[in-house]
C-alpha cells in the first residue's frame, strides 16, 4: 500500500527543538506540553542529536538531576535522518533497521530540518486512505457490494502477545527495567488477582520525574485507568480509530472477556504492518481512492 | 509614560503546583472579577516569586487531540464524547509541566513606548511588572493601547 508514497505525505511539519544545553526540566515540558515522543538537539541552528522519551526515563532512572543536567548528556547523535521525497517505504525500512520510532526530515539546504517521521504519522496517513477507500470498513454500509469482510484485517493479526505487565506495588525501577528489556512504551498494571487494573507508560513516569517522584514511588500511584482495551475480532480500522481519538498509542487486547488480557496493540505495531487495515489493498485502490 | 502609571495592580496569580483544571478554574475567575477577558496568568512560587506565564494557548495546545487532522475527517458524533474522555489526561499534569518559563518581563520604571515596541516585536499581550524578584503588577496590552491613543477617545 505504501508504494509510490513519499515522506513528506506522513510527516509533522511542526519540530519542536531546544539548544544542547537546554536542561532536563525544558526539555520534559515541552514533551508534555506537545505531547510529542521526542525532540530535536540543536547547536546554534545545527541540528545535532535527538532526545526521546525513552531517553529521558534512562536519566531518571540514572538519577540525574533534573535542573542541572544537558539535554548534551543524554542526547543521541548523530541524527537519522530522510529527505522528503524519499519513498516511505524506504524510511521505514530504515527506521525498522535502526530500531528507532521516528526520523528528522532534512531540507536542501545544508543543516536545515523541515520535519520529522514517526509511525505514529504514518498510520495516521493509512487510516485517512483506509477511510477514503471504496472497499473499507468505514464505507462499508454504503458500499456492501464492494467490500469484502474476509479481507479486512482485525486486531488479533496485528497485535503482540502477550502483554507484559507489572504488578500494583512493583517501584517505578522495577517498571523501567521491564519496559526496557522488553522495549516497550508502557506496562499493564495487573491487580492481585489477575486482571488489568491500569497502564503505566513512558509518559506517565517522564511526568512523575518532572514532578520529583522517586524510583521507589510504586507502580499504582502513578498509573491511568481504565485501561484502553479492545477485542481481539474487532477491525482494525476500528482500534486504529479508536487510538487515534483517544491519543493513546496503544490498545490492549481482550478475548472474550475484558478481564482476559491477551496482547497488546501500538501503533507502531500497526504501522509495521504497511497495509492499511485490509489485504485488499494495493496501490492502484490508493489512486482510486484518491 | 512608565510602567507604573499603566499597569495594573489589581492581577491574578496561580501556582506552579496547581492542576490544570483549577487553572481553567482561576481564569474563569480572574475574567469575572477584572471585568475583562484574561488569557494569561502569571506563575508565582511559594517565595511569591514569578516563575512562568499559563496562557489560554498553552492548556488549548495540550489538550488538543495529537493527531487533529484524523479528527477533522470523522463527523462520527462519538467524537465529542471522545474528546471528554480524552481530557481525563489532564488530571496528573500541574501548571508547572505547561507553562512558559522564559517570561520577558519589565520594571515599573520601563517607558510605555520600550513596552509598545516590546509588545509588537515579540507578539505579547500582557508582561509581567517585576521589582526585585516581586511581581508589582501587569501591563495589558489595552492599557498601553488606550494610554497612547488616548487622544482619539
Amino acid at each position: 500500500m505504501l508504494n509510490g508514497l513519499l515522506v513528506e505525505e506522513a510527516m509533522r511539519r511542526q519540530v519542536i527543538h531546544l539548544p544542547h544545553d537546554a536542561t532536563l526540566r525544558n526539555c520534559i515540558n515541552l514533551l508534555i506540553k506537545f505531547k510529542a515522543n521526542a525532540l530535536l538537539v540543536v547547536d546554534h541552528a545545527r541540528p545535532i542529536g535527538i532526545v526521546s522519551k525513552t531517553d529521558i526515563v534512562g536519566a531518571f532512572y540514572g538519577g540525574l538531576p533534573i535542573e542541572e543536567s544537558k539535554l548534551m548528556d543524554i542526547m543521541n547523535g548523530p541524527l537519522l535522518t530522510c529527505f522528503p521525497d524519499d519513498e516511505l517505504s524506504v524510511a521505514l525500512d530504515l527506521m525498522r533497521e535502526n530500531g528507532v520510532h521516528q526520523l528528522f526530515v532534512r531540507g536542501a539546504e545544508l543543516n536545515t530540518v523541515v520535519g520529522m517521521l514517526s509511525y505514529l504519522d504514518v498510520v495516521a496517513l493509512l487510516y485517512r486512505y483506509c477511510r477514503a477507500c471504496p472497499k473499507g470498513a468505514a464505507r462499508w454500509s454504503e458500499r456492501p457490494d464492494l467490500s469484502d469482510r474476509t479481507q479486512l484485517l482485525v486486531v488479533r493479526d496485528a497485535m503482540k502477545s502477550p502483554a507484559i505487565s507489572c504488578r500494583q506495588g512493583d517501584s517505578l525501577a522495577k517498571v523501567i527495567e521491564e519496559l526496557t528489556a522488553h522495549r516497550l512504551g508502557a506496562l499493564l498494571v495487573e491487580e492481585v488477582q489477575g486482571s488489568a487494573a491500569g497502564v503505566v507508560s513512558k509518559t506517565d513516569i517522564v511526568v512523575a520525574y518532572n514532578h520529583g517522584s522517586d524510583l521507589e514511588v510504586e507502580a499504582r500511584s502513578i498509573m491511568k485507568a481504565p485501561v484502553a482495551s479492545c477485542d481481539e475480532r474487532s477491525l482494525l480500522s476500528d482500534a486504529i480509530r479508536h487510538m487515534f481519538l483517544k491519543d493513546v498509542q496503544r490498545l490492549f487486547v481482550y478475548a472474550e472477556a475484558p478481564s482476559r488480557i491477551v496482547g497488546v496493540l501500538s501503533l507502531s505495531d500497526a504501522a509495521q504492518i504497511r497495509s492499511g487495515s485490509c489485504r485488499a489493498c494495493s496501490a492502484s485502490r490508493i489512486i482510486a481512492a484518491s | 509614560m512608565f510602567a507604573r502609571d499603566v499597569m495594573s495592580t489589581r492581577f491574578h496569580t496561580i501556582s506552579p503546583e496547581q492542576s490544570i483544571a483549577e487553572a481553567v478554574k482561576m481564569f474563569h475567575i480572574a475574567s469575572i472579577e477584572e471585568q475583562k477577558r484574561i488569557f494569561g496568568l502569571m506563575v508565582i512560587d511559594e517565595k511569591e516569586h514569578l516563575v512562568g506565564m499559563l496562557s489560554m494557548y498553552d492548556i488549548l495546545l495540550f489538550v488538543q487531540p495529537k493527531h487533529v487532522h484524523v479528527w477533522s475527517e470523522i463527523e462520527d458524533l462519538e467524537a465529542h464524547e471522545m474528546f471528554a474522555e480524552l481530557l481525563n489526561r489532564v488530571k496528573s499534569i500541574r501548571v508547572s509541566d505547561i507553562m512558559t518559563t522564559n517570561v520577558v518581563t519589565v520594571k515599573p520604571e520601563t517607558h510605555v513606548m520600550v513596552i509598545a515596541d516590546l509588545m509588537i516585536r515579540r507578539h505579547i499581550r500582557r508582561l509581567p511588572v517585576v521589582e526585585g524578584e516581586n511581581v508589582v503588577g501587569v501591563v495589558y496590552i489595552s492599557d498601553v493601547f488606550y494610554h497612547l491613543l488616548d487622544k482619539f477617545l
